[in-house]
């Protein structure tokens, strides 16, 4: 994938496979022999190759070959003998040797290379003289000093290399044109190439984005000449079912000699074959234009003042390329098409005779492949289509060919908005306005491409409706319009409710409005309306929770409400921009710019019941786990997943952890007591009836009971059921209590969701080029195969510790006073000065509850006073059995900082996890060491060489006592100690002071031993 | 007998909570054992506290990533002089030999003081099932069970759960074993309803601790009718203690949670027992949102600089500690004494620390100790195996009587003891006694075994 001028132009898509296999073979390398008088005049106008690069541009085609210039027949030899070149042009005499002299001195070195001669008179070359070797030039062509000349024969030179190829794969189309003469050649091959380029460009579906345009242009038709009548018929016979035209010349060779009625002979044989081919005869002689239209084809005077229009209009009228026009099959027109669209529309409308008549005529074939369209153009084709034979079945298959079609080519693809186009159905991802789309919806437009370029290599992506919420994302330039045109000025004293009330006072620009207007016109489902700040980038802290979020359920019957309502909450998010919190933490993250502000309105997934409006999954992925606790591992990422709408899960309430590559391992969910402690009893919906207001605060999201909603299909769905007479829970639906598990998703497989996950991580890992964070939500559906996943948002995961903050140095670990490694969580912590310990002297195994009395009294003074502490014990901590450690609730410790855990060898005991002792650790991102206690040697002070576990209890004994309890000691240190964590590597160090390494000192990496 | 406790310290030196318990035990029996120059004679001190069997197994097992393990399992066979050996499995990461020891040779007591025909035994390995998958924890009782099979049955011996063996885990343990042995037999308890699990089992603890109340009670012509009482916890026990309670007349006014305690002058009546139902099952909210429900209740936080639980400084006439261990201190229980409480059943195990039992004792309180009041747990384990024998299901109320009727057994059992020992009224001497001399007397009559 390569970038250019900010836009990603991809290499590969799925969509485009297709394309990307046709014209493999590209010109790239020319070389020009001309004389320096030719030269000169050639390049009167300019540079010869600027021009044929401006050439490209101007009709958009991708890749301008490039030319290296030589001025004489030797200096070609020598500079082809050196270099290999996709072709060769030469002009007639070039340093005493003539043109078709170095033409046989060219294929005596490379027999195959295409050596083209041009010349600016016609003289002494055509008819080629009878002494002259007529092999060593393929072709010839008269220069009229018109740079698009050389492009023509470019092109059609490639046309003859690729022909066999692209038709084969993608059917694509053929133009034969026979004209013996080089001057008309070269007058006709321009006007053909601009007519078919430019009319391919014009009917391409509008919604393409520009590298998809490129890409498509591919499949153009091809053009393929013959200079004489049996080069005409090997042409035609060669490519007969892909051929849609035939341009042929009256007068050229047949048999060997010059025919008359060549050209009249051609078209009457080929008609035979195809009555309804369309063909245009060319002709200087105005009186064969009754022997044309006695074939019948289309006759066009060669001396005509508008041959160009008249070639125009062909292409529009025959080929395929203007409007369809639907007809009765007497002729009798009824409607028009002029893009996918519109086609569609008139499919599902027009008679059925009408759908009968151009079935069979090959019109819909035709007109689709004219948009380069292949797929949808054989899948039109009569021969398929014709069997259909009753006319409500052919409707329905046009029909849903064409708009699958269209569906399939929106996916991936960033849409612009269109208020005559916009089809909800079909676009998935549009944007209104023009600019940045910011951070959020630029994630979002790249998994989206992402995604579509890899279902293929991704199992579970490819067999799943994994796909995204309808979007529609307001550029910035909506932003900068309505803060320009309101003449709103950023006032750093205001407060938030004043900045949201002077927003709400003025108007959006009425682009925007009217844009909007359409866009709600035709969409009916609930909408969360977020900010995409510029400032989130994707390597960059993203301003994760800092923007508000709005939901608007959408329903109100009054059109002009939900109108108001849609650009209230877009003004609002405008509003957040200037508030205290993104400006302050704009600040801190020295963001050096002011915030500009795209707005994403997405659809809400999930479906109403009673009133309430949720999905039945929604969480968090993110692609490392920092706990990997147990036997999960850090590479499979984790996952927190609720009930109903995401903000159980963004907001650390109750949710479900698990990896995704483990999801039977549900820590949580050992037993059945911690199955009942962790399980979620409330969810978020969104409020369907209360539709008014606005809600400024997301208070129309409401939280209900799980109880409340046990007769809903999602509780009952992802709900097991509680016996209490036998303190058991089945996953098998039964009357009883419910308990949210989601054991039919994770452990019966009904969905094969960690799957989709995995792939998606992986996806976005590889993607983004570091670790992920995945938003996404679900909808079950009662076939389950019918399900569909939806992907919310992507971001890069922020740890607060980038790799330079927490790599660990040797130099460090040797005056540590601790070194593990094993460490759960990752960052660099500068906060703690106080550090609890557990007594070793005193410690007493059945006094353990005693002990957890002591830390409870210490941890309450401690975080009233605002102070993290670093806590050190033996045992696995939280602990419901007070004989395998200290069994303090979260309540004891909620002032941690950090938690050293003293492991006994004998003890075969993973730290605590699955209480809610553990989650608060994982999700406030607590840092979790462990030292082993007799193997580690504990005692002994930390040293790089030594490598292992360290914690010096010589250094800790010798620190003054701040207070003193019965089992613990309480140090305060001077300065806050360093910590550095990295979760990656597993690895933690705790030492006194940053400042007291000399800049000297040489940083040997520590790692992960393997 | 200091002898025994040295010969055992001697032999098994790191069963520290074993030796703990036999010091307990023989602290306790002194009396009897100086009573009873026959019982010295037959050694039963010696015999008493050495296993019948200890089995000790391998079991490997292999996890989901198709990875070997192999942890150790356990059966300590500790006593069948009154029947079969009946006792839980737990599987914990702490389990030991010593652990397995000590808790079977507590569990012939136990179940002796049921008066139902069960030994004593326990089991067990260290398998952690945290964080384990269904297939593995499967696979895992599975191989245990390959191996316990040959050593257990209805007429042997009969596991029950423990912790971390529930309803699933016995369920994966009796479907090998009636694989294995092709025969369906109440040869674990715990079961599920469906296949031959009895009901009150949630019930019964509570239930029971408030039947061997009434029993006390009864002893003074008194009931519990119009009682004030003080209940700690909120859990299974509390509630159910809580709405026997209620069925018998009494007015419960606290309950509490690891957060603090609510005090409800008007009584914690049917519909507020509901709530809290709802609230600690279904909600696992904190006891604090009572106060929200019902504005009129008192609610306090613990606080971790007071030396006392507030809860036990109220004036009431019963108490029922059923939060957990040493919640009732010296102080709790003067404060009690102080405060008119005439009777303190225990629902949880210890719940009051051996100051403030003697404070009870020379005060003369009715004192029932957790391992008689809370017997009913072991005691329905008991009808489940008798259910199975019968192959009967008995609907609730005939469990809920039969339970009744053994709580009365209990208790006039203690009572019995502590009159012919001197102790009356000591309902802690009546019991561990009681459990003795039962079990001590059969091993007697079954001569040197």
């Amino acid at each position: 994938m390569r970038f250019e001028s900010g836009k990603i132009i991809s290499d590969f898509d799925p969509h485009f496979k297709i394309f990307h296999e046709l014209m493999p073979f590209k010109v790239q390398e020319i070389l020009l022999v001309s004389s320096p008088y030719d030269a000169f005049i050639m390049e009167e106008d300019g540079s010869l190759a600027t021009r044929i690069i401006n050439e490209y541009q101007g009709l958009n085609l991708s890749g301008a070959p490039r030319i290296t210039l030589v001025s004489s027949g030797r200096e070609a030899i020598e500079t082809l003998r050196r270099q290999a070149f996709d072709m060769v042009i030469t002009m007639p005499h070039v340093g005493g040797m003539d043109a078709f002299d170095l033409g046989a001195k060219i294929k005596r070195i490379h027999p195959t290379q295409q050596v083209v001669l041009i010349s600016h008179s016609l003289r002494g070359i055509y008819p080629i003289p009878e002494n002259v070797e007529c092999h060593s030039i393929d072709d010839v062509y008269l220069w009229c000093c018109e740079a698009d000349l050389l492009l023509s024969l470019i092109k059609n030179f490639e046309d003859h290399v690729n022909v066999d190829a692209d038709t084969a794969r993608a059917m694509v189309r053929v133009i034969i044109m026979v004209e013996d003469s080089p001057v008309h050649r070269s007058f006709f091959l321009p006007i053909l190439y601009h007519e078919v380029v430019r009319q391919t460009q014009a009917v391409l579906d509008e919604s393409l984005n520009e590298p998809h345009r490129l890409l498509r242009m591919r499949a153009r038709p091809k053009i393929l000449t013959a200079i004489n009548y049996e080069e005409a018929m090997v042409l035609y016979e060669a490519y007969q079912p892909y051929i849609f035209g035939i341009i042929s010349d009256v007068r050229y060779p047949r048999r060997g000699k010059m025919d008359p009625e060549a050209g009249i002979r051609l078209l009457e044989k080929i008609r035979k074959d195809v009555p309804d081919l369309p063909m245009l005869l060319l002709s200087s002689e105005p009186e064969n234009r009754e022997m044309a239209e006695a074939i019948p084809a289309v006759f066009l005077d060669k001396n005509s003042p508008l041959v160009k229009s008249e070639i125009h209009s062909f292409f529009l009228n025959y080929l395929g390329f203007g409007d369809f026009v639907f007809r009765m099959p007497d002729g009798k027109e009824i409607g028009h098409a002029s893009n996918l669209f519109e086609f569609e529309q008139q499919l599902r409308k027009v008679p059925s005779e009408s759908i009968r008549y151009h079935a069979n005529h090959n019109h819909f074939s035709n007109w689709v492949m004219a948009r380069a369209e292949v797929a949808l153009g054989s899948r039109l084709h009569r021969d398929y289509v014709s069997n259909i034979k009753s006319c409500s079945d052919l409707r329905d298959d046009l029909v849903f060919k064409v708009h699958s079609l269209r569906k399939l080519r929106q996916q991936g693809v960033v849409v612009k908005f269109s208020r005559d186009n916009f089809d909800p159905e079909i676009m998935d991802f549009v944007k209104i306005g023009k600019g940045s789309i910011g951070g959020k919806a630029r994630g979002l437009a790249f998994m989206w491409m992402q995604l579509q370029q890899s279902r293929e290599s991704h199992k579970a992506l490819s067999e799943n409706h994994v796909i995204l919420p309808k979007t529609c994302v307001v550029a910035a330039d909506g932003f900068n319009d309505f803060i320009s045109t309101n003449r709103l000025h950023l006032n750093k004293d205001a407060s938030d409710e004043s900045i949201a009330e002077s927003f709400l006072a003025v108007e959006l620009p009425l682009w925007l409005k009217e844009d909007l207007r359409v866009f709600l016109s035709k969409i009916d489902f609930p909408l969360s309306v977020r900010s995409s700040s510029l400032l989130e980038d994707a390597h960059f802290k993203p301003y994760a929770g800092l923007y508000s979020t709005y939901f608007l359920s959408n329903n109100h019957p009054s059109f002009s409400l939900r109108c108001q309502q849609l650009e209230e909450a877009i003004k609002l998010v405008y509003a957040s921009t200037w508030y205290e919190n993104p400006r302050l933490y704009s600040k801190v993250s020295e963001q050096g710019r002011e915030d500009s502000m795209a707005v994403v309105i997405q659809q809400m997934v999930g479906q109403e019941y009673d009133g309430y409006y949720y999905p039945h999954i929604s969480g968090v992925a993110q692609s490392h786990n920092y706990y990997p606790v147990m036997k999960m591992k850090a590479r499979e990422g984790i996952c927190h997943m609720a009930l109903g709408i995401g903000k159980t899960v963004v907001e650390g309430e109750r949710s479900l952890r698990f990896s995704p590559a483990q999801p039977e391992r549900l820590i949580q969910f050992s037993t059945v007591d911690d199955i009942l402690e962790n399980c979620q009893r409330q969810f978020y919906a969104l409020d369907m009836k209360s539709t008014k207001k606005l809600s400024h605060d997301g208070s129309n999201l409401v939280r209900r009971l799980v109880q409340d909603a046990e007769h809903e299909e999602p509780v009952q769905l992802l709900s097991s059921t509680y016996i209490p007479a036998e303190n058991r829970i089945r996953d098998t639906a039964m009357p009883g209590v419910k308990v949210v598990t989601f054991a039919r998703v994770l452990k019966h497989k009904l969905y094969p969701l960690p799957e989709i996950l995995q792939d998606l991580l992986d996806l976005g890992r590889r993607g983004m080029g570091c670790e992920v964070e995945i938003e996404f939500a679900v909808r079950l559906d009662k076939k389950i195969n019918r399900s569909e996943f939806f992907f919310l948002q992507m971001r890069p995961m922020v740890t607060g510790g980038e790799h330079a903050d927490v790599a660990i140095c040797s130099y460090e670990i040797d005056r540590a006073f601790c070194f593990s490694r094993s460490c759960l969580g990752h960052g660099r912590f500068t906060n703690m000065a106080d550090i609890l310990l557990v007594r070793p002297e005193s410690f007493d195994a059945g006094a353990t509850r005693n002990i957890a009395t002591e830390i409870n009294a210490l941890n309450a003074r401690l975080q009233s006073e605002k102070r993290p502490y670093l806590l050190v014990g033996p045992g696995r901590w939280g602990s419901a059995d007070p004989w395998l450690g200290i069994p303090v609730q979260w309540r004891d410790i909620s002032g941690v900082g950090a938690i050293i855990e003293l492991q006994n060898e004998s003890l075969h005991a993973d730290p605590s996890q699955g209480s809610h002792f553990f989650q608060n650790i994982t999700s406030l991102g607590i840092p979790y060491l462990t030292v082993m206690e007799e193997k580690d040697g504990a005692s002994g002070t930390c040293s790089f060489r030594n490598g292992g576990n360290c914690l010096n209890w010589n250094w800790l004994m010798e620190q003054e006592d701040f207070t003193d309890t019965d089992f613990i000691r309480h140090i305060r240190l001077p300065e806050p100690f360093v910590m550095k964590c990295n979760g990656k590597e597993e690895l933690a160090v705790l030492y006194q002071k940053d400042d007291q390494f000399s800049s000297g000192e040489v940083c040997i990496e520590v790692h992960r031993k393997k | 007998m200091e002898e025994i406790i040295s010969l055992i310290k001697n032999k098994d030196p790191e069963q520290r909570e074993f030796h703990q318990a036999v010091e307990e035990v023989v602290e306790t029996v002194k009396p009897v054992l100086e009573r009873n120059p026959e019982y010295r004679q037959h050694a039963v001190l010696a015999r008493i506290t050495e296993p019948e069997r200890v089995i000790m197994f391998r079991v490997p097992w292999m996890d989901d990533d198709a990875q070997v393990h192999v942890n150790r399992g356990f059966r300590v066979e500790m006593n069948s002089a009154i029947g079969p050996y009946k006792g839980g499995l737990r599987f914990h990461p702490s389990v030991n030999l010593g652990i397995i020891k000590f808790l079977a040779f507590e569990q012939v007591f136990k179940n002796s003081l049921t008066t139902l025909a069960m030994g004593g035994g326990k089991g067990g390995s260290d398998f952690d099932p945290k964080g384990k998958s269904d297939g593995e924890v499967m696979r895992f009782c599975q191989s245990f069970m390959a191996e316990l099979h040959r050593h257990i049955g209805p007429n042997t011996d009969v596991p029950a759960g423990d912790i971390g063996v529930g309803a699933r885990e016995i369920g994966f343990l009796f479907g090998m074993y009636k694989k294995l042995r092709n025969e369906f037999t109440g040869v674990l308890t715990g079961k599920s309803l469906d296949w031959g699990g009895s009901l009150i089992r949630p019930e019964a603890t509570g239930y029971g601790t408030v039947y061997f109340a009434a029993e006390m009670l009864d002893t003074k012509g008194e009931t519990l009718e119009g009682k004030n009482c003080l209940v700690s916890g909120s859990g299974n026990v509390a509630q159910f203690l809580t709405e026997k309670v209620l069925d018998l007349g009494g007015k419960v006014l606290t309950l509490s949670d690891s957060s603090g305690y609510i005090y409800d002058e008007e009584g914690i009546d049917r519909d507020k027992l509901a709530y809290v139902q709802q609230l600690k099952n279904i909600m696992r909210g904190r006891i604090s949102e009572y106060k929200e429900k019902y504005p009129n209740a008192v609610y306090t936080p613990v606080d971790p600089l007071l030396d006392y639980n507030p809860l036990w400084a109220h004036k009431a006439d019963c108490a029922f500690p059923c939060a957990t261990q040493n919640e009732i201190n010296a102080k709790d229980g003067q404060n009690l004494v102080d405060n008119g409480v005439g009777l303190i059943s225990e629902g949880a195990n210890m719940p009051s620390v051996p100051e403030a039992v003697d404070l009870f004792i020379e005060h003369r309180l009715l004192y029932a100790p957790g391992k008689a009041a809370n017997a009913g747990g072991v005691a329905v384990s008991g009808l489940e195996m008798a259910q199975n024998s019968m192959r009967l299901s008995w609907p609730r109320e005939e469990v809920d009587q039969r339970l009744k009727e053994i709580m009365k057994s209990i208790h006039r059992t203690c009572v019995d003891a502590g009159e012919i020992y001197g102790v009356q009224g000591n309902y802690v001497a009546g019991a561990n006694i009681a459990g003795f001399v039962k079990v001590v007397n059969a091993m007697l009559d079954q001569g040197l075994v």
